[in-house]
């Protein structure tokens, strides 16, 4: 079901929409917000410089960094008493990234996240759980509220004590679980440990995942775990912007439609900044171009991906995003080569003999960078001999030395022996840092 | 044959102490063992009087484990019987995988745990050259 007449509007009927949101609300952030007026003078552009929406690029780029040197509240053009929600993103390095929502922001935001649970196949009649962290992260609260709008049944679970959220798809009846992807998995291990097959003793038949990214590989393991005819979409965003509801996947999973008439895609080279044509590949930029309290412009959100312009089977007409294949700042440097975590997972979650969990511990021995990765002996048959494991471990060495073009270490452990994530799994640790 | 459980074990410390473990608390007795100095993970071979509880057991615990044949020959306690029955094997152009052999027994017999590339055919040759070659009941007793 398509959710919104704005997921189908003609070429033209959506940029009319998007350049008249963009003037509002390039105005907005200009008389509010003084770190946008100075970015715009330095770069010397004005808001009537902005006449059509192929003038975006002359616009400065938005970075973390902005919001963090505008901390708490600097980006926002409204004062706090108009905000009904402050969230913020986990800072590793230094303060969180800050963001809030007027009471218009959170209808919107209600909209979006709506849109994209229609477009992953959820209905009234869906009983929702909502295995996302809650509390300042936005991925639980949003999509709690999107669900609750289009008539599901919500369940704010929340992650951890995955027995429990086990016994509530029993006793409750689940239909739809709401998880990151290393979550879900980790969810249906725990079931079979418990003796149940979650494809046949749960009722669980869509999963809504986000917070991070699933490749299609672990999209086949949800399949293998929860039954074949369960149906795995993800969906993308990032506080800053919104939260969850800047797209999702729909049921032809194509990539992720974008929430065209609020937010306003580019691909850009993350080296130049220069913005590429449809098609190729680079970093996303994102213009917010109904918020009300922080509308961030042109703002880099890091991840890399590609935009598809073509009508979608599905009816919507709205851009697709490639699923992601890595963030600019997930991306490790080994030995001059780059290498996107993803890469790895993806050949990894080919070889059947291995679980679909790994760790990758990079460090620098003697000035040369070495990689370690560390998968889960799933298939316990090759313990028949040393011969057996040994090709297993060549298979995986050389296989992964011909995406990467780079040798690892691999080291085999024993299974459920690796750390199990309930919210983004955190699979890398860089020792060089 | 008999039937022997292969383990997958990390280099750690306590590593075949945590199998250990779970054979003691269910009361298992522990037949043979083997493993070797590996530098990152070893399998654990052992011959149990329980194999198929053991195995579940093992597994519940988080183990992979994998049961299967191998051959158990019994030899007299002197000098060269080993060779003779090693040799045995050679000549029937048959490759030995390992040896090991049982810790205890109450019969006074020592008995060899062989496993080849051709286990059939290995016990085979082995009967018709007269060595007694038990089954998995024999060597629990």
């Amino acid at each position: 079901m398509i959710w919104a007449k704005e997921e189908t509007l003609s070429r033209q009927e959506l940029q009319e929409l998007q350049l008249t949101r963009l003037k509002t609300t390039l105005k907005r952030v200009y008389e509010k917000v003084p770190a946008y007026r100075k970015k715009m003078d330095e770069a010397g552009v004005t808001c009537d410089d902005i006449k059509s929406l192929d003038d975006l690029p002359k616009l400065p780029f938005t970075v973390k960094r902005d919001m963090r040197d505008n901390y708490p509240f600097g980006m926002f053009t409204v004062p706090k008493k108009d905000l009904v929600r402050i969230h913020a993103s986990s800072g590793t390095t230094g303060k969180p990234t800050v963001v809030g929502y007027t009471r218009n922001d959170m209808a919107m935001w209600t909209e979006c996240v709506s849109r994209i649970a229609c477009m992953g196949g959820a209905t009234a009649e869906d009983v929702a759980q909502i295995s996302f962290g809650y509390g300042m992260f936005t991925g639980a609260l949003g999509l709690h509220y999107g669900l609750e709008n289009i008539g599901a049944s919500v369940i704010p679970v929340s992650s951890g004590n995955t027995q429990k959220q086990i016994m509530y798809m029993q006793d409750f009846g689940t239909t739809l679980l709401v998880a990151t992807p290393s979550y879900a998995l980790h969810i249906a291990e725990v079931a079979r440990d418990m003796g149940l097959d979650p494809a046949k003793d749960l009722n669980v038949k869509k999963g809504l995942f986000g917070g991070e990214g699933m490749t299609e590989p672990m999209r086949n393991e949800m399949h293998r775990l929860w039954g074949k005819d369960f149906i795995a979409t993800q969906n993308y965003g990032m506080s800053e912007l919104i939260g969850p509801g800047v797209s999702g996947e729909c049921l032809e999973l194509c990539g992720m439609h974008i929430n065209e008439d609020h937010f306003i895609p580019e691909i850009i080279n993350p080296e130049t900044g220069e913005v590429l044509p449809p098609g190729e590949k680079g970093e996303l930029v994102i213009t917010c171009i109904t918020k009300e309290a922080l509308p961030l412009i042109r703002y880099r959100t890091g991840d890399i991906s590609r935009l598809f312009y073509e009508p979608c089977k599905c009816g919507r007409t709205t851009v697709r995003m490639e699923n992601l294949s890595g963030r600019s700042d997930d991306m490790l440097i080994i030995r001059g080569v780059n290498v996107f975590p993803s890469q790895i997972e993806e050949v990894l979650l080919k070889i059947e003999e291995i679980g679909p969990h790994y760790e990758i511990v990079v460090d620098r021995v003697n000035y040369l960078d070495t990689m370690e990765i560390r998968v889960e002996l799933a298939d316990e048959t090759l313990l028949d001999s040393y011969a057996m494991l040994g090709e297993l471990e060549k298979r995986i060495k050389s296989n992964l030395r011909t995406v990467l073009g780079l040798d690892a270490v691999i080291k085999l452990v024993a299974p459920r022996s690796l750390r199990r994530f309930e919210g983004k799994a955190r699979r890398v640790t860089d020792l060089r840092k | 044959m008999i039937k022997q459980l292969s383990i997958f074990i990390q280099n750690e410390v306590g590593s075949v102490a945590s199998i250990t473990a779970v054979l003691k608390k269910h009361n298992i007795n522990l037949r043979a063992i083997a493993t070797f100095d590996t530098p990152q993970f070893a399998i654990l071979r052992m011959i149990v009087d329980q194999p198929e509880k053991a195995k579940t057991l093992l597994i519940e615990s988080g183990f992979a484990v994998t049961m299967s044949d191998a051959i158990a020959v019994e030899l007299e306690d002197k000098p060269g019987v080993l060779h003779d029955v090693l040799q045995l094997i050679a000549d029937a152009g048959i490759g030995i995988n390992y040896i090991y052999s049982i810790v205890f027994r109450q019969k006074n017999v020592p008995l060899i745990i062989i496993n080849t590339d051709n286990l059939d055919k290995t016990k085979q040759i082995l009967i018709e050259k007269g060595y007694s070659v038990p089954d998995q009941e024999d060597v629990y007793l």
